[in-house]
């Protein structure tokens, strides 16, 4: 009786929110954003394809730099070029174009640049990777070939001198398993990204499902008639399953916008540029995806019905919740860190810990990182915890409830929880 | 105590909020088919009654029965209907789904549910708005589908908190017709109210409550019958003459006390210590020629007064004020 109970308040909390016309904007939305998502990096690196920087060219060593390095855009397939200015041109002169946006920036070469001198880049666009890193390389090939010219050495020796070496990196914990170290990552961040959302979109959702009850005086009869554990229960699977669908949704499109992800950027009339590979994910890695997305939802989201029981309207629950939301941020300022070192005791204990295992854990799993036993141990405290979640938010809503009016210290919620 | 005559039995039930009695030892007992009145001011602890027989609230000590043995909880609840005086309604849900959702809550299943639900809308006669969302319907709508909420699973106790708050006389009368009926189909109904002429109209029994305390408890006929032996009388006499003879002999000794005159009736109030009986004789024996010499039954209004008058006094006024009349 209790599960059917249950199922009446989750049926009821689904579709009075799947029929709003809200969750049919923001559904739609969804795919909007995944399509920008495509085309505009790919919009965006051809129109910077084709125009470039227009960066100028201050050489004060008189070893004409600029030729050097254009040789080298050149051998990398870059459009654009240095172009080089008088040696005597002066930064209030370059600074103007920049300022009247005549130029991107400005390359200064020093005089003493072969025997260690430091080169300058001034410029709007020091941000941009091309300009940080890859400038930064080319103007070192162009100063390694002027010094091997000074060395004696012919083009062929300086072109063999040259060759680069290629770097990869493979994720491995020794256990034969491995996948791209990128493509963890980039898993990681999708699954903590993805959840993250979802909590702040839908468990939020509870708490307003919970605080609108006691608004509109229906819950005294809602209280009489359903114990609060299973109105609790209803209330997160069925603003949950909301979230869920939603984000079911929004996969099958995002799956068809990415195989058909050629004949979307033709809409647009940009090309298709190669093949979108997802990282290849084993079923135990899904598994553990999935569970600890499940997990981790139910378990914020009965936090939240619990800060929806204590407060009284949406004000207050601003302020109440954000407790949560730092329990929420702290796991996700910690990503770098089990990212970095997945097996390290820090790792260890924030994938165990139920705030932060549900956004953590997948991520670590992903690295290879963490052992069946490990992730048996941290789901098993995680539900212990989703359900110690749901049944303190029922404690509090039980006595809270019909509070309206005052708000509760933090002795009387925990005396709350003891009754 | 328990029976299965009562569908409501409460013993000895305290509840206390810090060291506010709210309610203090009370017990009643609300007979099965009968209609039942709990009386009394804002503040007398009825809602907080009410409340921990519909298992929302915990009796700090005492004992609730409800239907038989069942002690309040969701067992019971399937077979009670309950409409608070706080009542709501989801704005944004249609009637039938509305009704469909309490019924369900109630242990009805879909189908039954939405039967009854058709039922209550026409027996209303709001089923044009079925598929209406509660938002758009006037506040007289919301309160029918509110009493069809209560009653959609046909439940064998109904409990109404002030029912009458906030109620057109259009809605009172068809509340009114609801509580008659559910009597005739052999259903208990036990609510409270301040308004004792709508309780009057409707109750077999009642108890007065004040100060969380129970003051007086009976069936309404006894309650008035007890009330009138207290002793009000209505006199007529022949002619005018007469009830000016009347008024400076008899009526105007120690025995009596004048409470209204008109030029067709007097009505006096005997003093303690004698009784009717003594002042028909004092009327004869003055050779008075009555027309008519009769108990008033007092109305229930002026049973309330007295009671809570005599019990709480000005206390309650104060405590109301200090307490912004909650409970």
């Amino acid at each position: 009786m209790i599960n059917k109970q249950a199922l009446v308040v989750a049926r009821r909390e689904f579709l009075e929110r799947v029929r709003t016309k809200w969750f049919a904007i923001v559904t739609i939305l969804g795919p909007i954003g995944m399509i920008a998502a495509i085309v505009i990096p790919v919009y965006l690196a051809l129109q910077s394809a084709e125009e470039g920087f227009h960066v100028q060219l201050v050489d004060k060593s008189g070893r004409d730099i600029g030729s050097q390095m254009n040789i080298e855009l050149d051998a990398r397939g870059v459009k654009f070029k240095m172009e080089s200015v008088a040696s005597d041109t002066s930064r209030e002169v370059l600074e103007k174009r920049i300022a009247d946006e005549e130029i991107d920036g400005y390359l200064e070469i020093p005089s003493d640049v072969l025997s260690g001198g430091t080169v300058w880049y001034r410029g709007d666009n020091t941000a941009n990777p091309m300009v940080t890193k890859g400038l930064a390389r080319i103007v070192d090939y162009a100063v390694f070939r002027t010094r091997g010219k000074d060395l004696g050495l012919g083009e062929v020796a300086i072109a063999t001198l040259f060759v680069g070496t290629e770097f990869k990196t493979e994720q491995t914990t020794g256990d034969g398993g491995s996948a791209s170290g990128t493509a963890s990552f980039i898993v990681g961040y999708a699954v903590m990204f993805l959840l993250y959302m979802s909590i702040i979109l839908y468990a939020t959702a509870v708490l307003r499902s919970v605080i609108l009850e006691k608004n509109n005086r229906v819950v005294e009869i809602i209280v009489s008639s359903i114990k609060p554990m299973p109105l609790m229960l209803g209330k997160v699977v069925g603003v949950g399953c909301v979230g869920l669908f939603q984000l079911l949704l929004w996969g099958v499109m995002a799956g068809l916008i990415i195989t058909f992800r050629e004949e979307v950027l033709g809409l647009f009339g940009l090309p298709g540029a190669g093949q979108f590979e997802l990282p290849a994910l084993g079923i135990g890695a899904i598994a553990v995806i999935i569970a600890y997305f499940l997990m981790g939802f139910f378990f914020y989201a009965a936090l939240y019905a619990a800060i929806g029981a204590m407060v009284n309207s949406e004000q207050e629950a601003q302020q109440a919740q954000a407790p949560v939301m730092l329990l929420l941020m702290i796991p996700v300022l910690c990503v770098q860190i089990v990212a970095g070192d997945p097996r390290g005791g820090v790792a260890e204990l924030l994938t165990m810990i139920p705030f932060s295992s549900p956004i953590l854990m997948p991520m670590r799993y992903v690295l290879g990182a963490a052992s069946v036993g490990e992730i048996l141990i941290s789901l098993a405290i995680l539900a212990v915890s989703l359900i110690g979640a749901i049944y303190v938010a029922a404690k509090v809503y039980r006595v809270g409830i019909l509070s309206y009016g005052k708000k509760p210290s933090l002795s009387e919620v925990w005396r709350w929880i003891r009754s | 105590m328990n029976n299965s005559s009562s569908s409501v039995s409460v013993s000895n039930v305290t509840k206390k909020y810090g060291d506010f009695v709210a309610v203090g030892d009370l017990s009643f007992e609300v007979k099965t088919g009968s209609v039942y009145g709990i009386l009394g001011p804002n503040g007398a602890g009825k809602t907080t009654t009410l409340r921990m027989i519909n298992d929302i609230l915990m009796p700090d000590s005492g004992e609730i029965r409800l239907l038989g043995d069942l002690r309040p909880g969701m067992e019971a609840a399937q077979r009670i209907g309950y409409l608070p005086e706080e009542r709501g309604l989801y704005p944004k849900m249609k009637v039938t789904e509305t009704l469909v959702f309490f019924g369900e809550l109630r242990g009805l299943g879909r189908k039954q549910a939405r039967k009854q639900a058709g039922l209550w809308l026409e027996r209303l006669k709001i089923q044009d708005w079925h598929d209406n969302k509660v938002q758009d319907l006037s506040k007289g709508m919301q309160q029918k589908v509110q009493f069809a909420a209560a009653l959609i699973h046909d439940p064998e106790l109904l409990i109404l908190d002030e029912p009458w708050s906030g109620l057109d006389p259009i809605n009172a009368e068809v509340l009114k017709d609801i509580v008659l009926a559910q009597k005739d189909a052999g259903k208990t109904v036990l609510f409270s109210t301040h308004l004792m002429d709508q309780a009057e109209e409707i109750c077999d029994s009642v108890c007065i409550m004040a100060r969380g305390k129970l003051a007086l408890e009976g069936k309404l006929a006894d309650l008035k019958r007890d009330a009138a032996s207290e002793g009000v009388v209505q006199l007529a006499f022949a002619s005018d003459e007469e009830q000016k003879r009347a008024l400076a002999t008899v009526l105007a000794s120690e025995m009596v006390k004048i409470r209204t005159t008109s030029n067709a009736m007097v009505e006096v109030q005997l003093q303690d210590g004698h009784e009717s009986g003594e002042l028909l004789a004092e009327l004869v024996k003055e050779r008075l020629q009555l027309r008519r010499f009769e108990h008033r039954s007092p109305s229930l209004h002026e049973i309330f007064v007295n009671t809570v008058g005599q019990l709480a006094g000005t206390e309650v006024a104060e405590r109301e004020e200090s307490r912004g009349a909650r409970t």
